[in-house]
């Protein structure tokens, strides 16, 4: 059993006391008096630094604060118990960021569970989430593991603007179903391929490499009407989304005759 | 800054690598479209860095490294993969490149690569 200093949302305000936690259940002194069996929690949320929102399968929700060190022995105890899909598994996360491989990134022994908004990697001493909602890919592919081509699941997701690789590794009896699963938790994501044309693919592209509309057009030396049509598809398929709108100006009469005088006083 | 030699099979990418390497300010003194090209490039122009696509028609980007190495063992090679070619990354790493970038890419983390393999 440990106890740890939280502060908690109870009746609209936030208290200060210290709850309890050993490996079956969290228990919340008074003015709350509850105790929570940690098989009845399905999901955990940060939405902020040090937040953590735990949701029930009664579909109560509660809020608590706390500093980094207890968060992190909360989560740990949660995650191993709590009410979802949960695999022992080698992972790396990341291993490729904005197509960089990451260097020293190594297979590290623990676990992964799937919960309602989120991938969890831990081990002893990492907790990684990975917001379903930042899912981009999930697949099967191969990578070496003790110089051999290893079946593996990898999780592409968005991080920072970043598109983030993690691979996960398990027995191959189970990988499928681990892929199988998550494929259904990021139902979502699922793209038919279909939806977008060889233009539309190479602007997708370009985009994704970092290229605004002006570089796009000098590249592929198209009119921005089509890059423009292109980017309104993207938008309606949920694709991409407005970054920021520019305005390209010419100068009125007044403008030109400025230039034009602030030319001859040499001021330009 | 460095001068660079774009190495890969399609017109788009090597395009798009040109973009992404103009854009971080350094001069691109040349384009193969395959690894027999390369070597030739490379000999005729040597460049600072190469960036190499691995499949290529001819010579393959991991033979094209091995002879460029093999005529400046200083060369400066940056390969560029598909996910899933980790043999192939493996083999170049093993064969003497310098850096790894895997497609698809984004600009700010191979302008980081390439510069971090340039001050190497």
């Amino acid at each position: 059993m440990v106890s740890a200093p939280v502060k908690i949302q109870h009746n609209d305000e936030w208290i200060n006391l210290k709850i309890q936690i050993d490996d079956e259940k969290i228990a919340i002194p008074s003015p709350v008096n509850a105790t929570i069996p940690l098989r009845h929690i399905l999901d955990l949320e940060e939405k902020k630094k040090n937040t953590l929102t735990i949701v029930k399968k009664d579909g109560k929700t509660i809020d608590l604060v706390s500093v980094d060190k207890v968060l992190f022995v909360l989560k740990h105890k949660i995650l191993m118990k709590c009410s979802g899909y949960r695999l022992m598994v080698q992972f790396i996360s990341p291993a490729i960021r904005g197509g960089v491989l990451v260097t020293n990134a190594t297979w590290e022994k623990g676990a992964i569970i799937v919960l309602k908004t989120g991938i969890w990697c831990i081990t002893q001493n990492k907790q990684i989430c990975i917001p379903i909602s930042d899912v981009t890919g999930i697949e099967m592919t191969k990578r070496e593991v003790n110089d051999k081509p290893t079946d593996v699941v990898k999780i592409d997701h968005l991080e920072h603007h970043d598109v983030v690789s993690s691979f996960i590794l398990t027995q191959v009896s189970t990988l499928e179903i681990l892929h199988n699963f998550l494929q259904e938790a990021t139902a979502g994501i699922k793209m038919e391929g279909t939806e977008l044309g060889p233009m539309d693919q190479q602007i997708a592209m370009l985009v994704y490499s970092g290229m605004d509309s002006s570089s796009i057009q000098n590249m592929l030396q198209i009119q921005f009407k089509e890059i423009d049509r292109v980017y309104e598809k993207l938008i309606n398929l949920n694709m991409a989304e407005v970054k920021e709108i520019r305005r390209e100006v010419q100068l009125t009469a007044k403008g030109v005759r400025y230039i034009t005088d602030a030319t001859k006083a040499g001021v330009n | 800054m460095g001068r660079i030699l774009i190495v890969d099979d399609t017109l788009f990418m090597r395009t798009l690598l040109k973009n992404i390497l103009f854009s971080g300010g350094h001069e691109i003194v040349g384009e193969a479209g395959d690894g027999t090209e390369a070597v030739e490039k490379y000999q005729a122009l040597k460049p600072d860095l190469v960036t190499m696509d691995v499949v290529m028609p001819k010579m393959n980007g991991i033979e094209a490294l091995k002879e460029i190495k093999k005529m400046d063992p200083g060369a400066k090679v940056v390969m560029c993969t598909a996910v899933g070619q980790e043999q192939m990354v493996k083999l170049a790493i093993k064969s003497g490149a310098r850096g790894y970038v895997v497609k698809p890419f984004q600009a700010p983390k191979v302008l980081d690569e390439v510069k971090n393999v340039l001050a190497s």
